[in-house]
């Protein structure tokens, strides 16, 4: 009875519309009319043969080793520096967390700028610096634009992992070290032998995170490059987004939508696994 | 060991579950309440538009008139910026929701289509009755908010898409008239190249900016009739003129009588350039003065406007039409009615410095928007072809789009592109 009300709550919001969901993709939906036709597996059918698909798939596995292995390592360096003996450390920890906390559409309008090829920062830099040659129309061509999104997408995602890895490092007890340094292990051994194992669960957590968090990527993309140039930019989630809601092929849209749930799912049961085991011991 | 086993599936079970959930229940939000029940009338009203600051504040002043003479309270809600690439999913994301407007403000044609399709938007043929909607409002543009014959909104602005210019950068490159033809619209761009201005500042962002060009190049080589039947798939696109009109897109971008990196700036930004002076031209509607040039506090004096040359008889320009339309599930229709009919007298019309209503005897005031009212004066009775994102659904203008974005590129022939552009359209208006 106590669990009653969550539980209303947990089907109401979020597991009826969850099976709705799933039923619209097996259908033709508009996602206007009241009216709609059974159409099986038409539309995960479809999903093989719609080239934009292979493209935003594609994007987004680049997407999620760039914007997972940058920002993981940087933020692993950053914690290892801001746990040593740093001056100004809770500045620092601040500047590199901040970004993270900003509004995405903020960050999207001013990377934009910074990236506008005749009025922006980034080309006026490289041609001061006499590097002019390497000035680029960064948004507006295939061969770039996702790279130059991908640039924010690091900056903003680092502060998060640093956070999480200064944790766990706090939580390393000193005593590990000093056995090490006894046996004489240098600063590399110390860090391959004692600080990566005793990370192993943040690494979990980290890894996890980040890899549905980068699946998952719409934001950004739609406020920068709206997917474009043409559809060079698309990942599912844009193309979901597409479909349900500018196409009218809500049926198709939703396929979509579950694919990359599951995909998602089947990133996530290692993390779910991880902590069920722990919670298990 | 039974027991854990058990509790570590079931908490496994749940987490999925929890996660597929929030998945595709965030990513379609779906609920098949969108047709609704009708709502229980009241005395609030509910406006949803894409005004911005320059405009709004004007809208706001006469519906703020109109709830003191009718005793009602009305909201307007904006969603500025994004022109008809974001606008519609908003809408569409409120009307599914059942939280929708009364009121909404929306473009014709193929954009403002779907809201008629799906009964979402009334039939205001009693309201066009009772308010002799008809006889006040300019016959062409009623047919933009006209789908399958039902008139499910009332038009109060036909655009027109011109070339804005900046006076002080044309006498700068040693221009003193604006071009009368095509050929001398090109040798005006050299001569601004030359000086190191940037001709056309139009934005490749959504597509739809950067695809006013492209129009009015197809509408200078395969003139108004050809122009005409490409848009509603009754002709081939995949023939000489529409290769011809793709070969010129390019070559606008090649000899840089376009921005560096056009394809990834933002119309926003793009829009009031011509403004600041940093390209010497736009291709806008009348709107501008008001949004671009009043708004930057600059002398209309210092600008001016002209109709592309066609090279084509008779002479046309770009032009859609906006309107509003009302809520098919909302309790206050005859109110809503009331508003939008209030709003659709030339007294408010003035007063929001529409310049270029749809309304008899609104036409626009040459002491406020005086480059609007010449336009209306020299080519407000010119013929227009319809712009091309309202001529196709959203799906096939973005298809369009791509192919305008790889043609740029270089990663696509013109030929190619004509090819192209014909399956997209054979598939669409072949269904």
């Amino acid at each position: 009875m106590f669990a009653l009300p969550a539980l209303t709550v947990y089907v109401v919001f979020l597991v009826y519309p969850a099976v709705s969901s799933l039923w619209f993709s097996f259908t033709d939906w508009d996602g206007l009319s009241p009216a709609y036709n059974v159409v099986g597996l038409d539309n995960y059918a479809r999903m093989l043969e719609d080239p934009v698909v292979l493209t935003a798939g594609k994007n987004n596995l680049i997407w999620s080793l760039v914007t997972i292995v940058f920002p993981v390592t940087l933020g692993l360096a950053l914690a290892l520096l801001l746990n040593g003996k740093v001056r100004a450390k809770p500045v620092l920890r601040l500047v590199f967390y901040a970004p993270g906390v900003l509004p995405l559409v903020s960050i999207a309008s001013i990377w934009g700028w910074l990236y506008n090829p005749q009025y922006g920062a980034i080309n006026s830099f490289l041609s001061l610096i006499g590097l002019g040659d390497l000035a680029q129309p960064w948004l507006g061509q295939d061969s770039t634009a996702l790279w130059a999104v991908m640039v924010p997408a690091v900056w903003l995602r680092t502060g998060f992992p640093m956070l999480l890895y200064i944790a766990a490092l706090q939580s390393i007890p000193a005593e590990l070290y000093e056995a090490a340094r006894v046996d004489g292990a240098s600063r590399w051994r110390q860090f391959w032998h004692v600080t990566m194992p005793s990370l192993r669960s943040a690494h979990y957590i980290v890894l996890a995170l980040s890899l549905i968090d980068s699946f998952k990527v719409f934001d950004m993309i739609y406020a920068m490059t709206y997917g474009g140039p043409g559809t060079a930019t698309q990942v599912m989630g844009t193309w979901m987004y597409a479909n349900v809601f500018q196409y009218y092929q809500a049926g198709y849209g939703t396929a979509i939508a579950v694919v990359i749930t599951l995909i998602a799912i089947a990133v996530g049961i290692p993390y779910v696994r991880s902590q069920t085991r722990e919670r298990a011991t | 060991m039974t027991g854990r086993s058990y509790t570590r599936r079931g908490f496994l079970a749940l987490s999925s579950v929890a996660v597929t959930g929030l998945g595709i229940s965030a990513c379609t939000g779906a609920s098949i309440s969108g047709g609704g029940a009708t709502a229980p009338a009241s005395n609030k009203l509910r406006l949803f538009t894409y005004e911005d600051d320059t405009t709004i504040g004007s809208l706001k002043a006469q519906v703020k008139k109109f709830d003191e003479q009718n005793g009602t309270t009305t909201t307007i809600d904006s969603l500025p910026g994004s022109g008809a690439a974001q606008y519609p999913d908003k809408l569409r994301t409120e009307l599914l929701g059942g939280s929708g407007p009364d009121v909404w403000r929306i473009w014709g044609g193929q954009i403002g289509a779907p809201f008629a399709k799906a009964k979402q938007a009334a039939d205001l043929a009693p309201y066009y009755q009772k308010y002799g909607w008809d006889s006040s409002i300019n016959t062409a543009a009623v047919q933009g908010m006209t789908f399958d014959g039902v008139k499910a909104g009332v038009p109060f602005t036909a655009r027109a898409l011109g070339a804005w210019y900046n006076k002080e950068l044309l006498a700068k490159a040693g221009v003193t008239d604006v071009p009368t033809t095509y050929a001398e619209l090109e040798e005006m761009n050299d001569k601004l190249v030359a000086a190191g201005i940037t001709p056309c500042g139009l934005g490749g962002k959504y597509g739809w900016h950067i695809m006013r060009l492209f129009e009015y190049l197809l509408e200078h080589t395969a003139g108004p009739e050809l122009h005409d039947r490409l848009l509603l798939g009754q002709d081939s696109w995949d023939r000489p003129e529409v290769v011809e009109a793709f070969t010129l897109f390019k070559k606008w971008q090649d000899k840089k009588w376009l921005p560096e990196g056009a394809l990834g700036l933002d119309p926003a930004d793009v829009g009031t350039w011509y403004v600041q002076g940093k390209v010497a031209y736009d291709i806008e509607g009348q709107w501008t003065e008001t949004a671009a040039i009043l708004a930057a506090d600059k002398d209309p004096k210092d600008f001016g406007v002209f109709q592309l040359p066609t090279d084509q008889s008779p002479a046309r320009h770009s032009g859609f039409v906006e309107g509003y339309m009302i809520n098919a599930n909302s309790g206050n229709k005859d109110k809503a009615a009331a508003l939008l009919d209030f709003l659709l007298t030339p007294e408010s019309q003035k007063a929001m410095q529409i310049g270029s209503s749809t309304v008899k005897g609104a036409e626009p005031d040459p002491a406020t928007t005086p480059l609007a009212a010449e336009w209306a004066e020299k080519y407000g009775d010119s013929p227009f072809y319809t712009i091309q994102d309202q001529a196709f659904p959203k799906k096939e203008a973005d298809q369009y789009f791509s192919i305008q974005s790889d043609l740029l590129q270089g990663s696509m022939t013109p030929a190619a592109a004509a090819e192209k552009m014909q399956e997209i359209v054979a598939a669409w208006a072949g269904n």
